[in-house]
C-alpha cells in the first residue's frame, strides 16, 4: 500500500476545545477560589486603611514582640533542626540498625499528630510542675512552659520531618562511587562528606529549612497551649491575631496576618527556586 | 610480585562471594577477571581497594600487607564502571582531587593535571563540566583521576560497560597504550571475553566466587582446564569420551591421548573439547580423510561477518555424550559446531537441512573431569530441600549434573522436573534430563550402568529408605549424598574415619566435593575404650595428621580429633555440638554376597542423627575386595562403619 492512499483513508481526528479546556478551567476556578481569593482578600481587608494604618498596627507595642518573638523562635528552630535533621537523615539512610524501619515511620508523626496535642505532651513533660519542668527551673533558671524555651521546642517538635524528609531521598538516590571514588583518593571520611557529599545536600537542607521555617511562622494550637497568651512575653504573632480576632480589632488582626503571609510566602517562593536549582543541579 | 591475594574469601548472608581466591600478580602486568556478573570478580577488586571489608585472608600489595589498612591509606587507583567522576567540580579539579587532598603544592599539582590531561587526549578541557563531556571522555578522565596520585596499582571495574561499542573499541587501545606506557600494575574487571583477550597479558576465570583457571588468552582458549571455561570462551563442542591405552576415542574417531598424565581421575571417562574452527564439513567421506565423526543435518546456518557458522546434528553416537552445544530435552543427538571461511562456504555451498559430513581434526581433554550428580525427580516430601542443596553445591563444585525423572505418573512431576531446570540452570552446564519409567532404584540402576555419576542426591526420610538406599549404594560405583530436609550449604564437616586405605578413600573424596565449598573439615577417630590405648592413639594420631596434611594440599583448613569410647556417642556428641552441618561417612565394605548392607553402626549413626545431610562414600576397596579379605589388615576401631 503506498503512502498517499494511506494518507487518504486516515484523517486526523479533531478532539473538541470543550474538553480540552474543561479539566483545566475546573481545576484553574478551583485553585483561584480557594486560594488566591481569600489571599487577596486578606491584601484588601490589611491596606483598607492605606498604608500607614498598616504600619500603626505593626508597630503596636505588643504586635511588633509577636512578631519579634515568632521569627527568632522560628529562626533559633531552623539553625537546630537543619543540623539535627541532616544528621538523622544521614543515619537513617547511611546505618543499619535494629528497629531503623519503624523510627523511620515515627519520623512522620509530628505530621500526624495534632498540634494542640504536642502541646499537651510538652506542658505535661516540662510544666514547673513536672518533675522534669521543676528541675529546669530550680537548677539553671529556665522555665520552659510560658516561655520561648517552650515555643521552640514545639517548633522543633512538628517541623522535624521537614529537613529529614527533604534530605532523606537524596542521599538514598546518590551514586556512592563518588565517595568512595574519594576514598580512593586518600580523603578521609570528614573530607570525603564535606567535598563530595555536602554538596548534594545543600540544596534540599536549604529547601526543608525554609519550609519548616514557613511551617513556624503560622504555628498557633501548640504555641498556645505551650507558651499561653502573654503579651510582651510569650505572645507569638499567630497567637496576637488570634487575640486581635477575639477583641473584634479586624484591622489588627489583618495587618499582622499580612506580615506572617509575606514571610511565609517568600520563603516558599524561595524553596520553589531552590528546587528548581536543585533538579537542574541534580 | 605487585600484587598477591592470599585465600580470599567473603561471604554475603553465609553464601561466598568469594571463594577463597589466591592470586599472584606481576608487576607491571594487565591482568584481567573475567567472569559473569554475580561470580564475584567486582568484590574481589572492592577488597582490594578495601571498599569492602573481607572476612579471611590477606591482600599485600607490592609487598605491603594492607588487609587491615583503610582505602585511605592502599595507594590504589580506582575506576568504576559509571565514572563517578565529582559531578560539582570541574574536570581539573577531578584530577587534582587526590594532590589536593596530599597537600601537594599548586604549581606541581597543575604540572601533572596537564600532563594528563595530554596522556588522555584532552587538552585544554580542564574547565569543563563532567556533565558536558561523553561517556568515553568522562572515563577518560576518570582513568587520569585515578592515575594523578600515581597509584601501586590500578583497579578497573568494567570502565567500557556502559560505552558503546565504537567508543569502547576506541577507550580499548588507548587504555593499553596508557598502561603500557606508565607500566602500572592493573586489574580489570569484565565480562566481555573479547576485551579480556584484547587487553589482558593473563586472564583469570571467576564463577560463583571460585577462581577456576589463571593463564594466557591463548592458553586459556586453547587449554582449558575445565568444563566451564571451555565452554565460557568462545564457543566450544564439548563431548563425553573414553580414553583408553594411550588413545582417546569419539565413537569412531580416534586421537593420541596426549594430555593423559595431566589427567588423574577416571581415566575412563574424558571431556573433550574441539573448537569450531576444528570442524571440517565435507559431502563425501572420502574427502575428510581419517577424521570421520559421522554423517549429520545442517541445522542452522549463521553469516558473522568474516566467517560463516554451521551447525549441525548428528544421531547419538555409543559411548559419546554431548555437553556443549546443549541438547535437547532428553535427547542424545551429538550437536556441533563448526565456521567455515567465505572460501569454503563457496566451495561447498550448504543450507540447513542439506547432509553433510562431519570431521574432526584437532582436539583437546580437559585435565579437570569435574564431578557428576545424579539427582532422581519424583513427588516425594524431601524433593524441594533436596534440589536446593543440590544445585547450590553443583554451582560451587562446577559439577554436572543429571537429572532423573522415574516412575513418572502424574502431572506434579513434571512441574517439580521443570523447577528442577530452573533451579539448576543458572551457573550450570544446562543439566541433562532422562527419563525412566521404573522404581527409584532401578532406574538410578540403569542410568549408571549407561553412565557413571560420581555423587547420587537423593531426599532422606529414617522410617523408611534403609532398603532403597542399600539397593542404590549396590547398583553402581557412586558415592550417596542423602538430604533430610532444608539445608544451608555446608560449611563445616565432621568426617569420621577408621584407619586404613577406606578411610583415606573416606578423607580424599570429602576434599575432593568439599574444597570447592570453602568447607572446613573435622576428621574423628573414635578408640574403643577396651583397646591398647597407647599403640592406637599413636596410630591414629600419624593417620589423621597425615589426612589433614592430604587436605590441605587440596587448599581445605583441617583438623582432626581423636576420641576413646563408643563410636555411634562420640559422633552423635560431635554433632550436637552445633559446629558442624554435615555428616560424612564412609560406606561398609560390600559383605561375602558382595552387597553393602547398611545394617549396623552406620544405620544406627543415620538414625540418631538424621537431620543432618549426609555423604556416604563408597569406599574405591569395594573394588578390591579379594585383595582386601585376604590381607585382612584391617583394624578393628569403627569396624562397624566399615
Amino acid at each position: 500500500m503506498s503512502l498517499t492512499s494511506i494518507n487518504q483513508q486516515v484523517k486526523p481526528v479533531k478532539s473538541t476545545p470543550w474538553g480540552r479546556y474543561s479539566i483545566r478551567s475546573l481545576a484553574l476556578t478551583y485553585l483561584i477560589v480557594f486560594l488566591i481569593i481569600p489571599i487577596l482578600v486578606i491584601f484588601q481587608d490589611g491596606l483598607k486603611e492605606g498604608l500607614s494604618g498598616l504600619w500603626y498596627q505593626i508597630t503596636l507595642p505588643a504586635a511588633l514582640h509577636s512578631l519579634k518573638l515568632t521569627l527568632w523562635t522560628s529562626a533559633m528552630m531552623t539553625v537546630i533542626n537543619t543540623f539535627m535533621g541532616t544528621l538523622t537523615a544521614y543515619v537513617m539512610v547511611r546505618y543499619v540498625f535494629p528497629g531503623k524501619n519503624l523510627l523511620n515511620a515515627i519520623i512522620d508523626l509530628p505530621l500526624a499528630i495534632p498540634t494542640l496535642v504536642t502541646g499537651v505532651m510538652l506542658v505535661i513533660m516540662f510544666g514547673p510542675q513536672e518533675a522534669l519542668g521543676s528541675w529546669f527551673n530550680s537548677n539553671l533558671g529556665i522555665s520552659i512552659i510560658f516561655a520561648p524555651p517552650g515555643i521552640i521546642l514545639a517548633l522543633l517538635f512538628i517541623t522535624f520531618p521537614f529537613i529529614v524528609r527533604s534530605v532523606q531521598p537524596v542521599l538514598l538516590e546518590m551514586d556512592r562511587a563518588q565517595e568512595d571514588a574519594a576514598a580512593t583518593l586518600g580523603a578521609s571520611s570528614w573530607s570525603i562528606f564535606w567535598n563530595i557529599t555536602r554538596p548534594y545536600l545543600t540544596l534540599p537542607i536549604a529547601s526543608g529549612a525554609l519550609l519548616s521555617f514557613a511551617r513556624a511562622i503560622g504555628e498557633f494550637g501548640a504555641i498556645v497551649i505551650v507558651a499561653g497568651n502573654i503579651p510582651l512575653l510569650s505572645q507569638t504573632a499567630a497567637v496576637y491575631v488570634y487575640g486581635q480576632v477575639e477583641s473584634e480589632n479586624r484591622l489588627g488582626a489583618s495587618a499582622v496576618s499580612l506580615v506572617m503571609m509575606a514571610i511565609a510566602f517568600s520563603s516558599i517562593i524561595f524553596v520553589n527556586y531552590l528546587q528548581k536549582k536543585s533538579k537542574r543541579v541534580g | 610480585m605487585s600484587i598477591i591475594l592470599d585465600q580470599l574469601t567473603k561471604r554475603y548472608d553465609g553464601l561466598p562471594v568469594v571463594n577463597n581466591v589466591s592470586l599472584e600478580i606481576e608487576n607491571g602486568e594487565f591482568f584481567v577477571l573475567l567472569g559473569s556478573s554475580g561470580s564475584g570478580k567486582t568484590t574481589i577488586l572492592n577488597l582490594i581497594a578495601g571498599l569492602t571489608g573481607l572476612d579471611k585472608g590477606r591482600i599485600l600489595l607490592h609487598g605491603r600487607d594492607v588487609t587491615f589498612l583503610p582505602t585511605q591509606q592502599r595507594r590504589v587507583g580506582f575506576v568504576f564502571q559509571n565514572y563517578a567522576l565529582f559531578q560539582h567540580m570541574t574536570i581539573a579539579e577531578n584530577i587534582e582531587f587526590g594532590l589536593s587532598i596530599q597537600k601537594v603544592p599548586k604549581s606541581q599539582r597543575q604540572a601533572r593535571r596537564d600532563e594528563l590531561l595530554e596522556l588522555i587526549g584532552m587538552s585544554g578541557l580542564g574547565t569543563r563540566m563532567p556533565k558536558q563531556l561523553s561517556g568515553g571522555q568522562q572515563q577518560r578522565v576518570a582513568l587520569a583521576r585515578a592515575l594523578a596520585h600515581e597509584p601501586d596499582v590500578l583497579l578497573l571495574d568494567e570502565p567500557l560497560g556502559a560505552l558503546d561499542a565504537k567508543i569502547r573499541q576506541e577507550l580499548r587501545r588507548s587504555l593499553k597504550t596508557i598502561q603500557q606506557k606508565l607500566n602500572v600494575t592493573t586489574i580489570l574487571v569484565t565480562h566481555d571475553q573479547e576485551e579480556a583477550f584484547d587487553l589482558a597479558d593473563r586472564i583469570a576465570v571467576m564463577s560463583y566466587g571460585r577462581l577456576l583457571e589463571v593463564a594466557s588468552p591463548k592458553e586459556l582458549y586453547q587449554k582449558p582446564k575445565t568444563e566451564f571455561v571451555a565452554s565460557f570462551l568462545g564457543s566450544a563442542n564439548l563431548l563425553v569420551g573414553r580414553a583408553s591405552q594411550g588413545k582417546i576415542f569419539i565413537g569412531p574417531l580416534e586421537f593420541p591421548d596426549r594430555d593423559k598424565n595431566k589427567r588423574n581421575t577416571d581415566p575412563e571417562r574424558v571431556q573433550v573439547l574441539y573448537r569450531p574452527e576444528d570442524v571440517t564439513l565435507a559431502a563425501a567421506k572420502d574427502e575428510l580423510s581419517d577424521c570421520v565423526l559421522g554423517y549429520g543435518t545442517v541445522e542452522e546456518i549463521s553469516f558473522g561477518g568474516a566467517l560463516e557458522s554451521v551447525r549441525v546434528k548428528l544421531p547419538s553416537i555409543s559411548g559419546v555424550r554431548n555437553i556443549h552445544p546443549p541438547v535437547e530435552f532428553g535427547s542424545e543427538l551429538i550437536i556441533v559446531d563448526s565456521i567455515r571461511s567465505p572460501e569454503e562456504a563457496e566451495r561447498y555451498p550448504l543450507k540447513v537441512g542439506d547432509q553433510a559430513w562431519v570431521g574432526i581434526h584437532r582436539i583437546h581433554t580437559l585435565e579437570h573431569p569435574g564431578l557428576s550428580f545424579l539427582l532422581p525427580i519424583d513427588g516425594t516430601p524431601l524433593i524441594q530441600e533436596t534440589i536446593t542443596l543440590a544445585g547450590q553445591i553443583a554451582r560451587q563444585a562446577q559439577a554436572r549434573v543429571t537429572l532423573l525423572e522415574h516412575s513418572k505418573n502424574d502431572l506434579g512431576d513434571d512441574l517439580i522436573l521443570q523447577e528442577a531446570r530452573k533451579q539448576l540452570g543458572s551457573g550450570l552446564t544446562t543439566p541433562q534430563t532422562v527419563s525412566m519409567n521404573f522404581s527409584l532404584p532401578d532406574s538410578v540402576s540403569k542410568m549408571v550402568e549407561k553412565q557413571p555419576h560420581d555423587v547420587v542426591i537423593l531426599g532422606f526420610d529414617p522410617n523408611k529408605d534403609q532398603k532403597i538406599i542399600e539397593q542404590i549404594l549396590n547398583s553402581g560405583n557412586h558415592h550417596l549424598l542423602l538430604v533430610p530436609g532444608k539445608q544451608s550449604l555446608p560449611n563445616n564437616v565432621l568426617v569420621p574415619v577408621a584407619i586404613g586405605e577406606p578411610g583415606k578413600d573416606d578423607i580424599q573424596f570429602s576434599g575432593r566435593l568439599f574444597r570447592h565449598l570453602g568447607a572446613e573439615i573435622t576428621l574423628l577417630t573414635v578408640i574403643l575404650s577396651d583397646q591398647k590405648q597407647e599403640i592406637m592413639q599413636n596410630r591414629a594420631k600419624k593417620f589423621l595428621e597425615d589426612g589433614v596434611r592430604t587436605l590441605s594440599t587440596m587448599g581445605i583448613q583441617a583438623n582432626y580429633l581423636i576420641k576413646v569410647g563408643k563410636p555411634l556417642e562420640e559422633i552423635t556428641k560431635e554433632l550436637n555440638s552445633g559446629k558442624f552441618n554435615l555428616l560424612t561417612l564412609g560406606s561398609p565394605l560390600s559383605g561375602k554376597s558382595g552387597q553393602i548392607s547398611l545394617d549396623g553402626l552406620v544405620w544406627q549413626i543415620l538414625m540418631s542423627n538424621s537431620k543432618y545431610a549426609t555423604l556416604i562414600v563408597r569406599s574405591q576397596q569395594n573394588n578390591r575386595r579379594d585383595i582386601l579379605l585376604k590381607e585382612n589388615d584391617i583394624p578393628h576401631i569403627l569396624e562397624g562403619v566399615r
